[in-house]
Order: structure tokens, then C-alpha cells, then sequence
């Protein structure tokens, strides 16, 4: 007992006598971080950030606290994440819809690109094209030549959201008549589409239902197949210029110390890479799809300018 | 299969689940701001390490814990601690003035358990039926149905039916604050960041019923100087016959909040002041209700704790949470192996039944739980208003903060709560106002909804059986309300 106390003595005069800069990068951590969660406690993202947080906890010596500032779909807590204090201690996980969506479309009080470092991606769910079973329609293709010859409605989980975005832009560019009806949520416009009050859906969370024959999956907005579905093409296979990648990533205030970033990173990269973590995240029904900060960076960065011709196409 | 699923239970971890989820339930319930979801969201981390049978049955046991436990500071210090207890505060506080406080308890605490076992049993033998059911309604029978719901509020809740409209239409209009649902533009934010998200329903509740108590009574000089006459604690008893004669009360309640808990979105407390305002309209002394019917507590408890196996039923049958709380519980369920959805009664469906059992079971620990903590919570009656109203005070600023971890809804909270001391001394009835933001933003993105669907055409509003038949119902209660009123000899 003595002898532990006399060496954290010693170890507190070492850290005296240490530059002060030294001490912030080399024994980062030295007190709580705390992971904002832009979402209420309870969610997906929640969930899954608070794994995240557990599992790296043990790597960094330190608790992660996660906080949930909820609301304005996220952009309440980037902002104040980004006027945040840049020392490492303060992290937000976030998605696409307040990293690239929504900066899009309006003045949100900050900028993802200038405001924040993306430290890496560690998961992001599928949003899937989906239609009821007794649907005339079996493909993409033929979801679109219908929507020549007549009004085709689809259900999103909100209003400018990014599967919204994404098929305004498939709309514009075929000359179709896709109309768009915004739910409260994706778990209502998956109702409204299996109860056949929307002609189509554009929504996360479908496998069960899928393999069920409930609904059917003509395709999935992201960049890359669902591996339950390596079927179902995205919307460039299909020939449609549009895409809306999920991303569910942590992101740093923009002037954190680069070595700061780097231990993070390794950190939580390391337990996104666990197969505990995945385990997890299969329980949870959600992927894990790992991207190093600067890729996770680029992605926004690309679709940031996309959404914002987008953006400016439908008057915004 | 029930007799597999209930050896299921017979295990010593299942039962001090059920035990601590329906205490802590109870007691964050009775905290004005602290609701279901947060109690729900908090404990999941608790149940990681956990079986997963007595770990949703601690999280349900906090679901159905937490809408009773709104109920007890309702009916004590007319503060509801969750929305759906603002019905039953109406006629609760007025017998706990009388003295009767601990009647009204018990009524809330039989008729929840009512609600409860109905619910469950649904739950039990119809999920997916009722799950296919619940999917006929689209945007246009949701407005339908909506629609209806605000004019029973407005036509049989009881008082003045104008200032029930105007109140209803003061909470409509504040709903249109924030994020246009169609369009996502911002309306009425005055350029302010903080204003997007618009007044949330816990700040404006605790605002409207908790802050606006306290300066009532701080107003009140009768409370300031000197003590006030507290009145005896009278009997407790409340017997069977009692409740035998309220049972078509009961059945409808539970029915009503069973089917509304079923369709995605309401929630608890519209279904509560519907079947209060049902239960008043059926009564042979309507005019009673409002200052302590015992009718008037137990027809809205019956129907919030309803809506808890309602809510269950598209949640756990097709993996659709219809709310906040329910999202929550998916999660849970998801946590543990049992990912609701098709293919959760095929798989899983021991552990299913077993959890649908407990749930029916655990109404034997709710009673005897709920009888002990009154016996404590009652003397809450006793406790001189100034020594109560600041506790009040800052459980209501706490509230209000931690629903968001954001200060402007303390300040919605305070200014919601100068608006409701201002209508009540003005006598405005309250409940209305909280249904009109409850409901309105949703009518209107059903309602615009159904017309992007239908290419601008209100046929859509008649165009299914589900439809006429609400707005038959609609026009009924249209009619028999004019019918009375024609009928009242004029003064």
C-alpha cells in the first residue's frame, strides 16, 4: 500500500516538473472525456456509442462519459460540440445527417469541414430501396419507368433528409414524377409502406422484414452492397447518379493536437476492429464498417458538395 | 407452450428483476420530468450482463412502473410526473383535497392494473393480427382518427367547450413552432438555433401543471402566512363493489388505450383524456366529474397503463416502435438476442411468452408495491405548501433540463409555466392546451401527408372503410353534443 502511494508521488513530481505541453500530449488522458451523442439515450447510435465507449475506456485509461444533447436531427449538438474546448476531452459521434446533410441545406452555426476532425467510421446503417411484396414493381428500373407514366410516392424518415436528397436528385435527372412523403421517422414510413399507403420506402432496419416477403429490396443508396443482400444493387449499379452513404463516426473539435488525434484513433479503431465490438453490433443489427479519419473526411467533404448542388436544385 | 414459458420464470433473478424495475419504475414516474424513456434508456447498460428474460422484465417493469408512478404526484400535489397523468390530476387532486387522497391512489392503482392484465392479454393472443390491423392506418385515417380524438376532448371533457377550443387551438399553434414537417423549413424560429427543434412536451407539461402550481400558491396569501389547513386523511378503503360498478367504465378505457397504444405516434395521453371524456359522458352525474369522481381517476389510468401492451404489439410483431419509449424497449430487446420483428414469435417465442407472462404476473407486485409506497407517500398531503413548493420548484427546473440536456427548455418550462398560472387564474382549462401540442403538429403532417399521397384530393379523407367510419363517428358526436345542448333549457 505504501509502495503504491510513493510511486504516484513520484510520478506526480515527474509530471511537475514536465513541460506542460509534453504532459497534454504524451500522458492524454489524464481526466474523463466525455462522447457526445447527438440523439436520445436509447437509440441506435446511442447504444452503439456507448459500447464504443466502454470498449475503449479500458485502452485509454480513462472513463469515456457519453452525453445526449438530442434534438434539430443533431445539429444542436455538433454546434456546440464545435465551440468546444480542442483538447481531446470533449468527442461527438455522429452521422451523415448533421455531418453533410443538413450543412447543406442551411446555416447550422458550423462548418463539419472547418469545424471538426474526423477521427474514424465505425459503422453507418444500409437504407434500402424498399416496396410491399404484391408491388408492381421488381426493379429499380421499372420503379422508375413507372414513375414516368404516373405519380410514384415514397416514404422518408424526414423532411431534406439525405435518402430524400438523394432521390430528388434521381428524380431530376430521369425527368420522373417521384413524390416524396416525409414520415416521423423511419419506423413510420416503413409502416406506411407495408400498409401500401406509400408506393415505396427509403429506410434503414428492413433485413427482417425482407426475408420475411413482407417487403422487397430493389436496391440500397449506399456506395456499397449490403452484404445481406449482395443482390440488391446500389443506385450507380443501377445507373442512377446518387448515392447516400451512412456514416456513424467520432469527430474531434478542429485544433486538436494531432498526437492527440492519433492515440484516439488507434484507441477506438482497435475496439471497432474487435470481434467483441462486432458481436455486439450484429446483436444490434448493424454493421461495422471501419474508415480511418482522413478517408471518413473525404467522404464528407464529397458529399457535402453533392448534397449542396442538390440542395440548390430543389431552391434551397 | 404457456407452461414451458412460465417454468421460465420460476428463477429467483427473474423475480428481483421484476421487483426492482417496478420500484425504480414507480419512482422516476412520480418525478415531474423524469419519464419512462429516460428510466428505460438509463438502466439498459444495467441489463448488459444480465439474462436476457430478466432483463427486459426489469426494463418493462420500469415501462409500466413509471406510467403508474406519474399518477401518485398527480393525484397528491396535482403535479402529473408523466403527461399521460394530467388526466388523471383532474380528478385525483380534487378528492385528495378532500382528504381522500389515498382513495384515489388505490382507484388509480386498481384501475391501472385493469388496464394492464387487458392489455397484456391482447398482447398475448392477437400481436399479429392487430399488428396487420394497425398498418391500415395510413396518414389519412391517422388525421381522421386524430381529428376525432380532439373533438371528444373538446366536446365532452367537461367546462366551457369554447374555452376547451381556444385552448386547444393556443396549443395547435404553438406546435407549428420549429421544423415545418413537410418541407423542413423553419417557421417562427425568429432566426434562433434553438427554436428548430420547438417546444417540447415535457418542458411545456412540467411548465403548465408544476410551475404554474407553485405561483398559484405563491400568490395565494392564505399559503404564505401561517400554516394551512391540511384536511384529515379520511379512510382508504375502496371496495370491490366500487369497481364492479365502474367495469363498462374499465373495459372501455382499457379498450380505448389498448387500440390508440396499437397506432404508431399517439401515446398515452391522448388516449387517458378520451377515455375521461368518454367515461364523463357515460356517467349519469357528469357533473361530478372534475371534483373528485372516482370514475374521473380510474377511466384515464386504466387507459394509459393500456397503452403499454398496445404499444408492444407493432413494436415486437414487425420490429415498428410507435414512440420514443417503445424505440427504446426495441433496442433493449435487440441488445439481448431477440430482435423484434417476423421472425421474433418463431425463434424466440419461449422467451417471448415467458416476458408476456411476467408481465401479466408482475400486476401481483405492482398492488402490493404500490399499497406499501402509499402508505409513505400520502403524508405528502400533510406538508405545508411552503415547505413543498420549492422542492417542487427545483425538481421542475431539473426536469426540464434533463430532458434535452438543453437550457432553453428550462426557460420554455418558466415561461410555460407564467402562461398556465395566467389561464388557470383566468380559469382556462389546461389539459386541452396539452392536447393541442400533443396532437397538432402530427394532424398536420398527416393531414398534408395524405394529400401528397393522394395528389391533392380530399377524396382520400372518405376513400377507405376505416375512414368513413371515423368521420361517421365524428359527425355522431357532433350531432348528440348539438342534440343536448338544443335540448338544455337556456338561462
Amino acid at each position: 500500500m505504501r509502495y503504491t502511494r510513493r510511486s504516484t508521488l513520484a510520478l506526480l513530481a515527474g509530471m511537475a516538473i514536465t513541460p506542460l505541453a509534453a504532459v497534454a500530449q504524451q500522458d492524454y488522458p489524464t481526466r474523463p472525456i466525455t462522447l457526445v451523442v447527438p440523439y436520445g439515450a436509447g437509440g441506435t447510435t446511442d447504444i452503439s456509442a456507448r459500447q464504443m465507449a466502454t470498449m475503449a475506456e479500458k485502452i485509454l485509461g480513462q472513463p469515456i462519459v457519453v452525453e445526449n444533447q438530442p434534438g434539430a436531427s443533431g445539429t444542436n449538438a455538433m454546434r456546440s460540440v464545435a465551440s468546444a474546448e480542442p483538447d481531446g476531452y470533449t468527442l461527438i459521434a455522429t452521422t451523415s445527417s448533421p455531418s453533410f446533410v443538413t450543412p447543406a441545406l442551411r446555416d447550422v452555426g458550423y462548418d463539419t469541414l472547418a469545424d471538426f476532425i474526423p477521427i474514424l467510421n465505425y459503422s453507418g446503417p444500409f437504407h434500402g430501396v424498399v416496396v410491399p411484396a404484391d408491388s408492381p414493381y421488381d426493379t429499380l428500373d421499372a420503379l422508375i419507368e413507372g414513375a414516368k407514366s404516373g405519380a410514384v410516392t415514397y416514404g422518408t424518415a424526414g423532411a431534406m433528409g439525405g435518402a430524400h436528397l438523394a432521390f430528388a436528385s434521381v428524380a431530376k435527372d430521369t425527368g420522373t414524377m417521384l413524390q416524396h412523403v416525409p414520415f416521423d421517422g423511419a419506423s413510420k414510413a416503413t409502416a406506411a409502406v407495408l400498409g401500401g399507403h406509400v408506393d415505396a420506402a427509403l429506410v434503414p432496419a428492413y433485413r427482417d422484414l425482407v426475408q420475411d416477403g413482407q417487403l422487397r429490396l430493389l436496391g440500397v443508396l449506399d456506395g456499397t452492397n449490403d452484404p445481406d443482400f449482395p443482390d440488391a444493387p446500389t443506385l450507380k449499379e443501377a445507373g442512377l447518379a446518387a448515392e447516400f452513404p451512412s456514416i456513424v463516426g467520432i469527430m474531434a473539435p478542429a485544433g486538436t493536437d494531432p498526437a492527440i488525434i492519433a492515440k484516439l484513433e488507434s484507441a477506438f479503431t482497435e475496439v471497432a476492429s474487435s470481434d467483441g465490438f462486432k458481436t455486439f453490433m450484429t446483436d444490434l443489427s448493424q454493421p461495422v464498417r471501419i474508415m480511418s479519419g482522413e478517408n471518413l473526411a473525404a467522404t464528407i467533404e464529397e458529399n457535402f458538395a453533392a448534397y449542396r448542388e442538390i440542395a440548390k436544385d430543389l431552391g434551397n | 407452450m404457456l407452461v414451458d414459458a412460465f417454468l421460465e420464470l420460476l428463477n429467483l433473478w427473474v423475480l428481483v428483476a421484476a421487483l426492482v424495475g417496478i420500484v425504480s419504475g414507480i419512482i422516476i414516474g412520480a418525478i415531474p420530468g423524469l419519464g419512462p424513456t429516460m428510466a428505460i434508456a438509463l438502466l439498459i447498460p444495467v441489463t448488459f450482463s444480465m439474462q436476457p428474460i430478466p432483463a427486459i422484465i426489469l426494463l418493462l417493469g420500469v415501462y409500466q412502473g413509471a406510467i403508474f408512478g406519474g399518477s401518485i404526484s398527480a393525484v397528491l400535489l396535482n403535479v402529473p410526473g408523466t403527461p399521460s397523468s394530467a388526466a388523471t390530476a383532474i380528478d385525483g387532486f380534487a378528492m385528495a383535497r378532500r382528504g381522500e387522497g389515498g382513495r384515489a391512489l388505490r382507484f388509480a392503482l386498481y384501475a391501472s392494473v385493469v388496464g394492464n392484465i387487458f392489455s397484456c392479454l391482447v398482447l398475448m393472443a392477437l400481436a399479429e393480427p392487430l399488428a396487420r390491423f394497425a398498418l391500415d392506418f395510413g396518414p389519412a385515417e391517422m388525421a381522421m382518427l386524430m381529428l376525432f380524438a380532439l373533438l371528444v376532448i373538446v366536446l365532452f371533457g367537461g367546462g366551457s367547450k369554447l374555452d376547451a377550443l381556444i385552448m386547444v387551438l393556443v396549443g395547435a399553434c404553438a406546435g407549428i413552432v420549429g421544423l415545418d414537417p413537410i418541407s423542413g423549413t423553419p417557421r417562427f424560429t425568429f432566426g434562433s438555433f434553438a427554436f428548430e427543434n420547438g417546444f417540447q412536451l415535457i418542458p411545456v407539461l412540467i411548465g403548465l401543471f408544476a410551475m404554474s402550481e407553485v405561483l398559484l400558491q405563491a400568490f395565494d396569501r392564505e399559503t404564505l402566512v401561517g400554516d394551512v389547513e391540511v384536511p384529515p386523511l379520511k379512510s382508504f378503503v375502496v371496495r370491490f363493489v366500487e369497481l364492479w360498478r365502474m367495469r363498462m367504465t374499465l373495459f372501455l378505457s382499457s379498450l380505448i388505450g389498448t387500440f390508440v397504444g396499437i397506432l404508431p405516434g399517439i401515446g398515452s395521453t391522448v388516449p387517458a383524456f378520451m377515455s375521461y371524456s368518454l367515461a364523463r359522458s357515460r356517467s349519469a352525474d357528469p357533473d361530478a366529474f372534475g371534483r373528485g369522481a372516482p370514475e374521473g381517476v380510474a377511466a384515464p389510468e386504466a387507459a394509459n397503463n393500456a397503452v403499454t401492451g398496445g404499444a408492444l404489439v407493432p413494436t415486437l410483431a414487425l420490429g415498428i416502435p410507435g414512440d420514443a419509449v417503445t424505440a427504446v424497449i426495441l433496442g433493449a430487446f435487440m441488445l439481448h438476442g431477440l430482435a423484434p420483428g417476423p421472425f421474433l414469435f418463431r425463434d424466440h417465442g419461449l422467451e417471448v411468452y415467458a416476458i408476456f407472462e411476467a408481465l401479466l404476473l408482475s400486476s401481483i407486485p405492482t398492488v402490493i408495491l404500490g399499497l406499501l409506497f402509499f402508505r409513505v407517500a400520502i403524508h405528502v398531503t400533510r406538508i405545508q405548501p411552503r415547505h413543498l413548493l420549492p422542492a417542487i420548484t427545483i425538481l421542475a427546473i431539473f426536469g426540464a433540463f434533463s430532458v434535452n440536456n438543453s437550457l432553453f427548455d428550462v426557460w420554455v418550462m418558466l415561461g410555460a409555466g407564467v402562461l398556465g398560472f395566467l389561464l388557470r387564474r383566468a380559469n382556462f382549462p389546461l389539459p386541452p392546451l396539452l392536447i393541442g401540442l400533443i396532437l397538432g403538429a402530427p394532424f398536420e403532417q398527416s393531414l398534408r401527408q395524405a394529400l401528397l399521397t393522394s395528389g391533392g384530393g380530399y377524396g382520400i379523407f372518405v376513400g377507405s372503410p376505416i375512414t368513413i367510419g371515423l368521420v361517421a363517428l365524428t359527425v355522431l358526436s357532433l350531432a348528440i353534443s348539438l342534440f343536448f345542448s338544443l335540448r338544455k333549457p337556456r338561462l
